[in-house]
């Protein structure tokens, strides 16, 4: 083998490789909560396309089953695991959340593959949105362990009601999810990242109110919440 | 050329295109049949239940999802030395008759060669592997692994085809389904993909 090849094989070799592995999408960083300046639900062409678009619930039912190996059938996700329940949640909220892993303004590469745009359109985004909102919210989902209700249930009406709302039901318009029928273990973590600045598509007043909150206060409204029942299961 | 005869001409093309496109997409199985006999036989058997497990199955797969592979095989955006000429030589005709036939065709059982790979396999297929990130297969697959247009049947596959076709996905060699299994196949470890080849074979 004369010198070239020597080195040339190797060198060819090691320019091939990142190509081939880049060839999962990778998903991009957009500037979140960590950068000046930064705007919570600013408005976004996708979005803006996606709230727009005259969904159809039944073309977003076919689009979720690439969705349902992960959030399951239901869309009750896993109370074991971080999968979120989304049956019944906003379309607004589901929107904006899939816009945001699209855009990289939410972190999440293990969801980015199944939801970039070269699987699913911005319309195809509400189709989805608007078939789980019309899901039944379960009321068997994950819940803590029990025993900090008193404390859970004093934050939750001193801090978060007033956007959560008394039955934990969100507000379409505004874009604050409804938490009711929520998976403990998904409740805390993400309310975790919203206070140490790690979810980068948080609501800064948000972070604020919960600044101040120890990992018990979290798990103790984390498990308030998830025993929250949808307003009407409530009034019986 | 007037610009406005030229603009009604790509449209009089797109409409006739888009009317060839749906007309292509429902073949003749019986004309299917007798392409498939000259064809496709000596590797996919006579009614798409080929003896060699290096060749997949087709009964009873999607016509619409093997007349894309087809398409897929002639312009390379799928990759297979065997199939490329063979696709390349078919008319659109031709391909969709014989993707109607295999679909109309009753699939034969697989066989599971190593069943203490059928329990781990189970749990992929059901449940996924949430700690990595992969999905459950029966999530866009069907729970019985019957497949629809876009998700191809996979149910009695043979355990070396579904093996080797994530390993293509795996390495990037296939990429023709929106990179979504490139996806999965990444997240799966050798022994995962071993089990769920099997538990795919067992699927009735």
């Amino acid at each position: 083998m004369n010198h070239l090849s020597r080195f040339a094989i190797p060198l060819i070799v090691t320019l091939l490789a990142p190509a081939v592995l880049a060839e999962v999408e990778q998903q991009p960083r957009a500037p979140g909560i960590e950068t000046k300046g930064y705007v919570w639900n600013k408005p976004d062409e996708e979005k803006a396309r996606a709230l727009k678009h005259k969904a159809d619930p039944l073309k977003g039912k076919a689009a979720y089953k690439g969705c349902q190996g992960c959030h399951k059938p239901d869309a009750s996700g896993r109370p074991d695991d971080d999968y979120p329940q989304l049956a019944g949640q906003h379309a607004s909220v589901l929107i904006k959340q899939m816009v945001d892993v699209r855009a990289g303004r939410r972190d999440n590469p293990k969801m980015h593959p199944f939801v970039g745009d070269w699987v699913v359109s911005a319309e195809d985004v509400a189709d989805i949105a608007v078939y789980l909102n019309s899901l039944p919210t379960p009321t068997n989902n994950g819940k803590g362990d029990g025993k900090n209700l008193a404390l859970g249930k004093k934050l939750y009406e001193k801090d978060c009601v007033g956007c959560h709302g008394d039955n934990g039901e969100g507000d379409e318009g505004k874009f604050y999810p409804m938490v009711t029928g929520q998976h403990y273990r998904y409740l805390l973590r993400e309310s975790r990242q919203i206070r140490d600045g790690v979810r980068r598509n948080a609501y800064p007043k948000m972070v604020t109110v919960i600044k101040k909150y120890s990992d018990a206060d979290l798990e103790a409204v984390s498990d308030y919440m998830s025993r929250l029942l949808p307003a009407k299961a409530a009034a019986k | 050329m007037n610009p406005y005869l030229k603009l009604l001409g790509i449209g009089l093309l797109a409409t006739f295109h888009s009317a060839v496109g749906i007309a292509q997409s429902s073949g003749d199985p019986a004309k299917g049949k007798e392409i498939v006999a000259k064809t496709c036989v000596a590797c996919h058997g006579v009614d798409g239940n080929g003896p060699v497990p290096n060749f997949p199955k087709l009964a009873g797969t999607d016509a619409g999802y093997l007349l894309k592979q087809l398409r897929e095989f002639k312009n390379k955006r799928r990759t297979s030395e065997v199939m490329e000429p063979i696709a390349g030589a078919l008319s659109a005709d031709e391909m969709a008759d014989a993707a109607a036939f295999f679909a109309s065709q009753k699939p034969a059982p697989g066989t599971v060669k190593d069943p203490s790979l059928l329990d781990a396999g189970k749990k992929l297929w059901t449940d996924g592997n949430p700690t990595s990130g992969v999905p459950a297969c029966a999530g866009c697959h069907g729970d019985r692994g019957q497949g629809d247009e876009r998700y191809p049947r996979l149910a009695g596959q043979y355990s070396e085809y579904t093996q080797d076709q994530l390993g293509q996905f795996k390495s990037g060699k296939r990429k023709n389904d929106k990179r979504q299994m490139q996806a999965v196949a990444d997240r799966m470890s050798e022994q995962e993909i071993k089990a769920v080849a099997e538990y795919i074979a067992n699927l009735p």
